[in-house]
């Protein structure tokens, strides 16, 4: 029996403007289990990103609920969602924004220091995560200008796994990224979901939604339909095969 | 030219905010050069033309003898100089007086003249500028007109030991004896009333003799002759006399000091104005690099670039520029009055175009340059560097204030990095805030030396205070003396007299006279060698000495009439009553050249002792043979309060201004560095920083520079203070200033900066809270 992380009820966002009311996601029920891999897909404005920033406690929904063990989400201020981001979330974006005014290592404390006021148990971390991602002693004293995407993505994720989250939530994590440095990046991904961390994801790219084991489709802010995939080992083709048809159906 | 121009309309959108704080420094300044520029162009031309319509003299003398004999020699000697222009001699009455005004006592020679003769004299007549209905009474110089003091109401002179009471009949513009800064005061009586004075006898009878020189420049000379050949004639008589540079100058010191601290506060916004320009220019180029490399592959030249942000900056300057000066003609109707009440000479406000044409350039050309210089750097950006957002391939930024290294706290450390990672707007601070300091320690040092405590001020333009001053004939000095050594009431007396004496070679100097200078109160008059102690000693104006190149050690020659002596200089003084022209000697060195026929006693009595009373006292006892009795409290009181309410005046406007330049400059700033971080806190939020936590940040972030500079300023500030309020005072004879600075008011004026400053940046920095992590989702 899978352990619940997120549970959502009768979720919905609308956006308002010049007169005019958009629902971009409209009653989602959805639960996330511990450990899962979840892969939120969906064509350019679906809600995909909308619904991730919903997840994540970084926008509030105009109706329902998020709930979170016994924290219900829509119920928190705007300090308590921070706090809810601190010590629950981690999050990888599309453009990466690291903060360009200070050098890696210092990116990933200045997240880090937040929680633990433990400092040399934080730079142990990082300096673990950094050696599981593969960013060098020379390269965590540089700044994000001089790193290439793939680099600066995966400190990215070490920025976004510091804290120990619950969740890692990513947004087209490999859509500023070419191919191969893409392809890093989701293995590094895989790697630590191998360890047991939950991820979601939000991508439109077939490759990368092969890498996680639940896979959402969502379509005019409605969750169309789900299929499973199994834990990510390697890339074959019956999987491949499995979310081709699964995307068919959806009509992808 | 139009597709700069449709760039500077969309500059001007984008920046709505700094363009209207921008706008707002521009229109300060131009206001306070606009109202500098008035007081120090037009309102000395404005004294000129007075002088001029009214046939003004440029050499006034009351001789106190008004026979034949002394007016022919007079007219005699007038005619024979050559250069004597014309001269008019009136019969009028001189004595020392004294009468209520500002809750002190004016006291001064007082120069009585008829009605009827003074609208009438064919040089220096006076003009009426309030009139009545009465038709007896006395007309006042207009300096005094106040609520004590109008039409109307009655005003009592005391007259040696006699008190005379009159109505106003209305007030008159006089150049040369129309204010207590002219070392004598006209009072013009209607004829009955001028008349009835004169059979009375209290003011003896005296000739007043205005003269019109060739040339105006010759005045102090002139006067100084003309006084050396009178007393060549009748070594008794007594005379007073001054001359058009120095009425000039004594007249307009409160205008100078106005205008001294106008151009200052000019100054300080222009600078300030500037700095912000630059860092505009500096922050724009940096925030729209990419939008400058487009514009750049389209074709546009850098040149083109430059030329918008001058239009942008030179339109809003010209704006600017134009609604300050109209704002300066708006507010000057209040200037026009406190210094109307400081002159007593009336001015017609009207357009003058000297001020404005100079307020347009100096604005025009500096905004100019520096939009200019800060601009060129647009030059060197490379079309392929600014699509990148100026990002180039090699960056050589420091990591300042590691996390992984500092002990400092997380929120301390983040605020440091911010703070070194935008040095230019710290640049912009520690300018405001070590401008600011200058103002504290300023504001203070008046606060202290002139406001809440007058004395330090008072010993350094007066030179000498005590209770009572009492001039007595020479007859009834040594009775005098012992009435004071008998009286109980009194804790010390000493002779302090002033007498008129010539420098040969040079010009007439006020000479102070004291049996022992180690009796005076204030003994910080000689602020370089000593007092004299012998007959053949003196200590002269600094000021003075600096003008004849003369030094401590050097001898100079003194003379009264025909008599000559030499004396060695023996210390340097600064007292403003004559302008820097005074002298110190002792009683026994002035007898050398001429035994004193009166003399003056400062008296210092018990604290609860009635000073009037105590005069009655001594009036009543010695009758007539007493000449003045001068209640110096009341007259210091009377004679600083128009200064202190002018400071007062300028410290309340100077710190509302600097408060409002502070939050404006803040504004400016802080705005900026939200726009520029945006995206950075937005991640923050995301990482889970809280808006407290940012808002704390960011005040943080300014806070070192705040304090540095403003502890930097204050420092330096309290060491300069003093030599620069010299060069303020330097006109009216200053040549060192030894005001108290008050350290305690400074620390705690600066702990007060800090804390409005963090408090200030905390509530402008609440726009972080409408920054959501959502604003970093891109696209869907």
């Amino acid at each position: 029996m899978k352990q619940i992380l997120l549970e959502t009820e009768k979720l919905s966002k609308s956006f308002s403007g010049e007169g005019v009311l958009q629902h971009v996601l409209r009653n989602i029920d959805l639960t996330l289990y511990q450990g899962d891999f979840t892969v939120i897909m969906g064509a350019s404005g679906a809600g995909k990103s909308t619904l991730l920033y919903a997840l994540s406690g970084m926008d509030t929904p105009t109706l329902g609920t998020i709930r979170y063990g016994n924290q219900v989400l829509s119920d928190l201020s705007i300090d308590a969602l921070a706090l809810f981001r601190r010590q629950v979330c981690g999050f990888v974006f599309q453009q990466i924004y690291l903060l360009d005014t200070m050098n890696v290592m210092d990116n990933v404390l200045a997240a880090g220091l937040l929680v633990s006021k433990d400092k040399k148990a934080v730079v142990k971390r990082a300096m673990k995560l950094f050696a599981a991602v593969g960013i060098s002693k020379e390269a965590q004293r540089k700044f994000p200008t001089q790193l290439s995407g793939g680099e600066a993505q995966r400190v990215g994720i070490v920025r976004a796994l510091i804290n120990h989250p619950a969740i890692l939530f990513a947004d087209e994590p490999t859509g500023a990224l070419n191919s191969k440095t893409g392809l890093d990046v989701l293995d590094t991904l895989s790697a630590f979901h191998r360890q047991g961390q939950s991820i979601v994801m939000v991508t439109h790219d077939l490759r990368s939604a092969l890498r996680g084991n639940r896979i959402l489709y969502l379509k005019d802010g409605v969750i169309l339909g789900e299929c499973e995939l199994g834990t990510y080992t390697q890339e074959d083709a019956q999987r491949t095969q499995r979310l081709n048809q699964f995307l068919g159906e959806m009509g992808w | 030219m139009k597709r700069c121009i449709l760039l500077v309309g969309a500059n001007l959108r984008k920046a709505k905010g700094q363009s209207v704080a921008i706008f707002i420094l521009i229109l300060l300044c131009a206001c306070m050069l606009n109202i500098w520029l008035i007081l120090s162009m037009d309102y000395k031309q404005n004294l000129e033309r007075s002088h001029e319509e009214l046939n003004g003299e440029h050499v006034t003398l009351v001789v106190s003898r008004n026979d034949e004999a002394m007016k022919e020699q007079l007219i005699s000697l007038l005619e024979e100089d050559e250069r004597t222009a014309d001269y008019t001699l009136s019969p009028i009455m001189e004595m020392v007086g004294q009468f209520q005004y500002n809750g002190g006592k004016v006291n001064a020679p007082l120069l009585f003249i008829d009605m009827a003769d003074a609208m009438n004299r064919r040089i220096g007549q006076i003009e009426i500028v309030a009139d009545s209905a009465y038709d007896s009474g006395i007309y006042l110089p207009l300096i005094y007109r106040s609520e004590e003091l109008d039409i109307g109401k009655e005003i009592v002179l005391s007259i040696g030991s006699q008190e005379q009471t009159y109505t106003i009949c209305g007030f008159f513009n006089s150049m040369m004896y129309g204010s207590h800064n002219c070392g004598m005061i006209a009072m013009v009586l209607t004829s009955d009333q001028y008349e009835k004075l004169a059979a009375l006898g209290y003011a003896p009878g005296a000739l007043l003799g205005s003269i019109r020189l060739l040339k105006a420049d010759q005045g102090e000379d002139y006067a100084t002759q003309l006084k050396t050949s009178v007393v060549r004639f009748d070594s008794t008589v007594r005379i007073t006399g001054n001359h058009y540079a120095m009425v000039a100058q004594s007249r307009f010191i409160s205008q100078m000091i106005c205008a001294g601290v106008m151009s200052a506060m000019a100054c300080f916004i222009l600078v300030i104005a500037l700095v912000v320009i630059i860092a505009n220019i500096i922050n724009y180029i940096q925030e729209h690099m990419k939008q400058l490399g487009t514009l750049k592959a389209l074709g546009y030249t850098s040149a083109q670039l430059i030329q918008v942000l001058l239009l942008q900056f030179e339109g809003l300057c010209v704006v600017a520029s134009l609604f300050g000066i109209a704002l300066a003609y708006g507010v000057f109707p209040i200037f026009n009055e406190m210094m109307i009440a400081q002159t007593g000479i009336p001015y017609h406000i009207h357009f003058v175009w000297q001020p404005f044409l100079f307020t347009m350039l100096i604005l025009g050309s500096a905004v100019a340059l520096v939009v200019w210089y800060s601009a060129r750097r647009i030059r060197h950006i490379a079309v392929i560097t600014a699509l990148r957002q100026g990002v180039t391939t090699h960056s050589f930024k420091r990591n300042y204030v590691s996390l992984a290294h500092t002990n400092v706290p997380l929120s301390f450390a983040l605020a440091l990095k911010t703070a070194l990672t935008h040095r230019k707007y710290q640049v912009t601070v520690c300018i405001t805030m070590m401008v600011l300091a200058l103002v504290v320690v300023f504001s203070g040092l008046m606060l202290h030396n002139m406001i809440l405590d007058q004395e330090p001020f008072l010993n350094l333009i007066v030179g000498e205070s005590a209770d009572s001053c009492i001039n007595i004939n020479l007859s009834h000095e040594e009775a005098l003396r012992n009435f004071l050594e008998r009286d109980e009431r009194v804790n010390k007396y000493y002779l302090y007299h002033s007498e008129s004496i010539s420098h040969v070679g040079g010009v007439d100097l006020v000479a102070t006279l004291s049996d022992d200078f180690n009796d005076v109160n204030n003994r910080s008059v000689v602020f370089e060698g000593r007092y004299p102690r012998y007959d053949n000693e003196v200590a002269i104006a600094a000021k003075y000495a600096n003008d004849q190149d003369l030094r401590i050690g050097d001898e100079i020659t003194l003379a009264l009439g025909d008599r000559k002596e030499r004396y060695l200089i023996t210390g340097l003084i600064q007292i403003t009553n004559n302008l820097g022209k005074d002298c110190l000697m002792t009683r026994s060195g002035f007898e050398r050249l001429r035994p004193l026929q009166n003399t003056s006693y400062y008296v210092n009595l018990d604290e609860n002792v009635e000073i009037d009373a105590f005069h009655e006292e001594i009036s009543g006892y010695f009758g007539r043979e007493v000449n003045a009795l001068i209640n110096i409290r009341t007259t210091i009181a009377s004679a600083s309060s128009v200064y202190v309410m002018l400071m007062s005046g300028i410290v309340i406007a100077i710190l509302v201004l600097s408060v409002l330049i502070i939050t404006f400059v803040l504004y400016l700033l802080v705005k900026t560095l939200l726009n520029n971080k945006v995206q950075e806190y937005g991640v923050y939020k995301a990482l889970g920083y809280t808006t407290r936590q940012l808002i704390l940040q960011t005040a943080l972030s300014f806070m070192p520079s705040v304090v540095l500079s403003l502890g930097l300023g204050l420092l330096v500030n309290a060491w300069l203070i003093n030599p620069l309020v010299t060069i303020f005072l330097s006109g009216i004879g200053i040549v060192k200033c030894t005001f108290i600075v008050p350290h305690m008011f400074n620390c705690i004026a600066g702990l007060v900066i800090v804390l409005f400053t963090f408090g200030l940046i905390c509530l402008m920095a609440r726009r972080i809270k409408r920054i959501t992590p959502k604003q970093l989702l891109v696209g869907e």
